[in-house]
């Protein structure tokens, strides 16, 4: 099987970086056709979201509702954390990008011997074709999550610059649920049962990135274990900059350096193990 | 009628021995289901310990009275979880890949013999133990003590609990018939179904009307806990009517569906 990688490989390095780029694009549009084939989704999806956000966010306004306007627990005000909570579960609406799932799924089934054929990365494939899912879910899903709730709930509006800086941390954010799908993906070629550990991986992430308790609000040594995770980087580092919770231009940068950090280093993880596991891959059949 | 009904007693017992052989066959598999649940419930639990770091009581209700609710909504759950599961398979291939014939054409009842498919899940142990364990500490934290009918029908609270899980599953699984998969709209009703584990106190109006009428997640431990903590009757007397209305819902769709399925075969 690995013999079979070595040419594409060869030729592809070969190749102009812009020709080895546009070479990617065709998967992002095949994701794209897709997805459109299950518009219904996205309503459901909506529906799940939507759902999901309005139990943190009852349960914790249910908390603040008798604390003083100045701020209550963490130094939250009433609004802000439900801004807070709000944000968090639309970011968790972008990092659904399925790439844990069609890994895992691809790996079980042998469909990615099919794939080490061509002169082309599989994770990088991965990563184009998980674009249009991101887009679609933040336009067509995270946009009316927050409308709805906007409508409902008294929200804080950002400072221009916090939105500016929210909206590059979210760029980061999203690459790194891309890698934390792909390594949970990638479990399929030790085990079967990838539903377990995409649950696993779930709740895990849920709760150490900030998404149902801010970190804010957690003990300081559990806060310690959390913010020293690379998932405190997909929820609770953007929306420290969104809400303007950081000391100045070194806490932004602390904030970002973090994250790019942790995107560095997953990115180097998953290529190492991604080559291990194919040189121990056997596809059976054909 | 009665004969009847001890054949399919005796297949279903028979078929449950045969799904815990799987056990034996699949360890990691059933060691990573319960322990992935584990993990879920656990950081559950931690989540509203969390909360009341901040505050003695949330919409009225104290630590231990949730804890309590959290509890009890795992028992309906696991329950449901532990028998019908197989829907999920219905939901999500059977009518898309036109494998749903197969249990029209047993000599049973096609709903009997689609979950006899996999008669027992074991994951679902996991949920009632560490709701049994929950509602057990947190009881005995409040130092409640039961009435003797309390006792006698906490048991019937969590069956028809189970059941409207079941009728929701049901339903929405049966809609596969019309729409070929019914996956994402299964996992949508089952995340509304989280909703259950929180006080409804805390819900905006509009919510809790949908959560108590419209997909009656309420009544599977709400209702049942607020009985059960105050001794309060309240709407626990509508129990047993949601949950027949919900299971001849839920049944109506899924034989109309079974005919659509017929009529589109071949």
């Amino acid at each position: 099987m690995n013999d079979l990688t070595v040419p594409g490989r060869a030729a592809s390095a070969r190749r102009a970086p812009a020709a080895r780029w546009r070479a990617y694009l065709p998967f992002a549009t095949g994701g794209l056709q897709s997805l459109l084939q299950y518009r219904s989704t996205f309503v459901t999806t909506g529906v799940t979201a939507a759902a999901g956000a309005a139990v943190t966010v009852f349960l914790w306004r249910a908390v603040y509702a008798g604390s003083p306007p100045g701020g209550g627990p963490g130094g939250f005000t009433r609004e802000g954390i439900t801004t807070y909570l709000l944000m968090a579960q639309v970011l968790h609406i972008l990092h659904a990008n399925r790439v844990d799932d069609e890994v895992a799924a691809e790996v079980y089934r042998g469909d990615v011997a099919v794939m080490l054929v061509r002169p082309v990365s599989y994770p990088v494939v991965r990563l184009f074709s998980c674009l249009p899912v991101v887009a679609a879910n933040a336009a067509l899903v995270g946009v009316p999550v927050l409308a709805l709730f906007a409508v409902l709930v008294p929200l804080t509006p950002p400072q221009p610059v916090d939105a500016l800086l929210f909206l590059v941390s979210t760029l980061f954010s999203l690459l790194l649920a891309f890698l934390v799908n792909l390594l949970t993906g990638m479990t399929g070629f030790v085990t079967t049962n990838t539903w377990g550990v995409r649950m696993v991986k779930q709740s895990v992430v849920a709760f150490f990135a900030g998404q149902l308790v801010p970190l804010a609000l957690m003990p300081r040594p559990l806060a310690r274990v959390a913010s020293a995770l690379p998932f405190q980087g997909m929820v609770d580092g953007p929306l420290t900059l969104l809400l303007g919770r950081y000391e100045g231009v070194a806490g932004a940068a602390d904030v970002l350096a973090r994250q790019i950090g942790w995107v560095a280093g997953l990115g180097v993880l998953s290529a190492v193990l991604w080559r291990a596991a194919l040189n121990r891959l056997e596809v059976l059949g054909g | 009628m009665t004969r009847t009904f001890r054949r399919h007693l005796r297949l279903a017992f028979f078929l449950g021995g045969v799904g815990l052989h799987r056990l034996s066959a699949y360890r990691v598999d059933f060691a990573l289901g319960a322990g992935a649940f584990l993990v879920r419930v656990g950081l559950q639990t931690a989540v509203v310990g969390l909360v009341f770091r901040q505050v003695p009581a949330v919409g009225g209700w104290t630590y231990h009275e949730v804890l309590f609710l959290l509890g009890f909504s795992l028992l309906p759950r696991g329950l449901d979880h532990l028998f019908t599961d197989q829907l999920w398979e219905l939901g999500r291939k059977l009518v898309q890949r036109g494998e749903f014939h197969r249990y029209l054409i047993r000599p049973v009842n096609p709903l009997f013999s689609l979950l006899s498919e996999r008669f027992f899940h074991p994951d679902g142990l996991g949920e009632l133990a560490v709701g049994a364990v929950l509602v057990g500490w947190s009881g005995d934290e409040l130092g409640l003590r039961l009435t003797p009918l309390q006792w006698a029908l906490a048991p019937l609270l969590v069956v028809c609990g189970a059941l409207i899980h079941t009728s929701v599953k049901l339903l929405f699984a049966s809609l596969s018939f019309w729409t070929v998969t019914s996956l994402p709209s299964m996992y949508a009703a089952s995340q509304v179904s989280e909703f259950a584990a929180y006080p409804l106190d805390i819900y905006h109006p509009s919510l809790r009307v949908l959560l108590t009428w419209v997909l009656p997640f309420a009544f599977t431990s709400y209702v049942p806990c607020v009985y059960l903590l105050t001794g309060a009757a309240g709407l626990v007397v509508w129990l047993p009517l949601v949950t027949g209305g919900a299971l001849a819902l839920a049944l109506g769709v899924w034989r109309r569906g079974i005919d659509t399925y017929e009529m589109t075969g071949s």
